[in-house]
């Protein structure tokens, strides 16, 4: 069964095999309405990341005002002899920023080597 | 003697400053060479020189000033600050290297097609690092101040020397090395000073509730605190005080007694208490009331033990329950605390990614991958930095309160040391700190100096005023500009000496929040954006935070003023802390004036390819040609 599939790709003439490897890409470049597509499907599945990853950050970060305004008794309980709103902004948002960094770089590495396969 | 080990951390890093910027001398020849460094840095060591040169005064010695100062609120900066680069990384770091801008005036004269734009980006560029680098000089005088003991000016003259001269001879590529060796000596200066303390003084939670003991900061020993004719105490609580000199004090405000005047007089003479101190010729013994007090003579005072400790004429009264909650001094000062604090917030976390020295950094990796990748490390040793700096802030309010009573506390990480018991180990971290805040101003401000004498020299003169003049016209161009930038940054250091170096450095974040920031991400993620909208969004942005921050400053100097805003409580919260508005403004004004016209699609979406197609399919052309 592989070896018929094999087969089949191979007895492919290459002078057609060329031409179709480089037609995506040149849609690509020569920014045509199928290119533009292409580009526009990037940028948005980049965007949706980006925004994912700052947003989980940003609504972290920003609960604790209004958390801190509307419950006082947030401000008195303590982990380990450290006050909450402390313990979260000394020693919990590093470890937060950096894990959605990592899992930003990843993703987007891999959102960019989809598009480059799907291009070439 | 303490002293003489922090000057030799001084002049340790001096000369390897110096020696290192030297050493790669030969390769400053023309502009090119002066402005980029060598291309294709690994990303481990762009990141160490990133953080390097990002890790500033503001971070080294402000932060854990501004903790003790002001408490939990403050602790937004260094998450604010760290927060910058995740905002950098997701938004901007990959898609600018794509595009091949180097700077920000790159990118807004190549995105747009304007070499007009461009000039306005260089404007901006030199607003926003004027007022990031007046902070930077006036931690160079205080650290020499408290190290060295020269006066305040001497040192911020000395730093703009040994800087300027490092930038004009090597540039870029000669501070490249330099910021990746001052990143280590700030990431050792800060860490294992605080490994010591905390072995000494316990771990963070123990340190917690020794705070908690006491309503205000209180003398653990007997407490020296020099006064001036003139010099304004607030107490918070009655204090036991011994003077050595006959001296007297007004009582201008009190709610215990009458106002008046108390007089510390011979009558009461004795000798000194114990043996060690060095004799002291004590007049008498008083216990000053609570409230606000002025010294007519200048003395020297000794708070005696468990007394309450006065508070600056600068520096707020802050009960220890204030101080350990959100809404403290900082932002409870305010009497708009939220605003205050999501304003705050705003302007630290967005603003990063508009510092014009900061972006340029990013070109010197090999592709947006890199790029990406750089940014993340980058984000981890910030975070392992700024882990460190609230419990210096922590340890000075229990440990060192008299520097709120000298209005010192910016000084605080390099005072610490000295309440180790006298020993070598005392004298090794007080030279650790003092190198490391010396890695911190020089570090920022190179990187500063770089971008503006690019700025002026490169831009105004090479692009504008002479665009035919030869690469040696222009290499000096750019290092009379380094030369009078520094000069310009003294001057100003002198003008901000009394903020704090954390305040400064908010409001040149709050500036580039409103300015660059929308115009980055706006310009990489929205094709409509167009020239119009994005250079008046861009120049309303900047213009409008600076009128409010000059307004605060004003009104901090000139009491008209200074009654108006105290009048307009949120007016005066708008304007100290400006992002809230003038983010939102920049950005309605691009919006608005980019969707009067017609879109240009076919220009839009070849920049849009520029910034977002992956290097691997070789569509890309750098917009700086090598």
């Amino acid at each position: 069964m592989k070896d018929r599939v094999a087969m089949e790709v191979f007895s492919e003439p290459l002078d057609e095999q060329e031409p179709r490897a480089l037609k995506e890409i040149r849609e690509l470049d020569e920014l045509t309405t199928l290119g533009n597509v292409y580009l526009a499907a990037l940028m948005r599945k980049h965007l949706k990341l980006s925004v994912t990853a700052s947003l989980s950050f940003v609504f972290v970060l920003c609960m604790i005002p209004i958390v801190a305004d509307r419950v006082p008794s947030f401000s008195s309980v303590s982990v380990l002899g450290i006050p909450l709103p402390w313990a979260l902004l000394w020693f919990g948002s590093y470890p937060l920023m950096l894990g959605l960094g990592w899992y930003y770089v990843h993703t987007a590495e891999r959102i960019d080597d989809e598009f480059s396969d799907l291009m070439q | 003697m303490t002293i003489s080990a922090a000057v030799l951390g001084l002049l340790a890093m001096t000369i390897l400053t110096l020696a290192v910027g030297t050493a790669t001398r030969r390769f400053g020849r023309t502009t090119s060479d002066l402005l980029v460094a060598a291309r294709a840095v690994r990303p481990g060591l762009n990141a160490a020189a990133i953080s390097g040169e990002y890790l500033s005064a503001a971070s080294f010695l402000g932060v854990a000033g501004l903790v003790m100062k002001f408490g939990f609120d403050v602790l937004w900066y260094p998450v604010g600050y760290a927060a910058g680069y995740l905002m950098l990384l997701v938004f901007i770091a990959g898609p600018l290297r794509r595009f091949g801008a180097y700077t920000i005036p790159d990118f807004a004269e190549g995105r747009f097609e304007s070499p007009g734009f461009r000039r306005v980006a260089v404007a901006i560029v030199i607003l926003i690092g004027l007022f990031y680098m007046f902070p930077q000089m006036k931690a160079a005088g205080l650290t020499l101040a408290t190290s060295a003991g020269v006066p305040y000016w001497i040192g911020v003259v000395l730093i703009a020397v040994v800087v300027a001269s490092n930038v004009m001879v090597g540039g870029m590529r000669g501070i490249t090395m330099v910021q990746s060796v001052q990143f280590g000596v700030k990431i050792l200066a800060i860490s294992i000073p605080a490994f010591v303390l905390i072995a000494h003084f316990g771990l963070p939670g123990q340190l917690f509730r020794d705070a908690s003991k006491s309503r205000y900061p209180v003398a653990e020993t007997t407490t020296r605190i020099d006064v001036s004719a003139g010099t304004v105490w607030r107490l918070p609580a009655p204090a036991h005080i011994r003077v050595d000199r006959p001296a007297s004090v007004e009582v201008l405000n009190t709610s215990n007694s009458d106002p008046g005047v108390l007089a510390f007089s011979n009558e009461q003479a004795r000798p000194p208490g114990k043996s060690h101190t060095p004799p002291i010729n004590i007049v008498s013994t008083q216990v000053l009331p609570e409230g606000t007090l002025r010294w007519r003579e200048a003395a020297v005072t000794y708070i005696a033990p468990g007394s309450a400790l006065p508070f600056g004429s600068q520096t707020p009264i802050s009960s220890t329950g204030d101080w350990l909650k959100p809404f403290g001094p900082l932002a409870g000062g305010s009497r708009h605390p939220l605003l205050f604090t999501y304003s705050l917030i705003l302007a630290i976390v967005f603003g990063t990614i508009g510092l014009p020295h900061i972006l340029v950094r990013f070109y010197t990796n090999r592709d947006g991958r890199a790029a990406r990748r750089t940014a993340l490390i980058v984000l981890g040793l910030l975070g392992l930095f700024y882990v460190w700096t609230p419990l210096y802030g922590l340890l000075g309010r229990l440990k060192t309160p008299q520097l709120y009573s000298n209005d010192l506390t910016d000084t605080v990480v390099l005072v610490l040391p000295q309440v180790l018991t006298p020993g070598l180990v005392r004298e090794l971290l007080s030279a650790l700190l003092a190198a490391g805040a010396f890695a911190a101003f020089a570090s920022t401000l190179s990187g500063l100096l770089v971008s503006l004498a690019g700025a002026l020299g490169h831009d105004v003169y090479g692009n504008w005023l002479r665009p035919d003049s030869s690469p040696r016209a222009r290499a000096l161009a750019f290092r009379l500009s380094a030369l009078l930038f520094a000069g310009i940054g003294v001057l100003g250091s002198v003008v901000v000496e009394h903020f704090d170096i954390s305040v400064l450095v908010g409001w040149a974040f709050a500036i580039a929040a409103s300015s660059f920031f929308p115009l980055l991400l706006l310009g990489i993620w929205w094709p409509r954006l167009n020239l119009v909208g994005a250079a008046l969004g861009a120049t309303v942005g900047a213009v409008s935070a600076t009128i409010a921050i000059v307004t605060t400053m004003i009104g901090a100097a000139w009491l008209p003023v200074g009654q108006l805003l105290a009048g307009h409580p949120a007016l005066a919260v708008i304007l100290a802390q400006p992002a809230i508005v003038t983010v939102p403004l920049s950005f309605s004004v691009m919006v608005v004036l980019s969707r009067l016209r017609p879109p240009n699609r076919a220009v839009a979406a070849a920049k849009m390819l520029q910034l977002h197609v992956p290097e691997r399919l070789g569509l890309r052309k750098d917009y700086i040609a090598d």
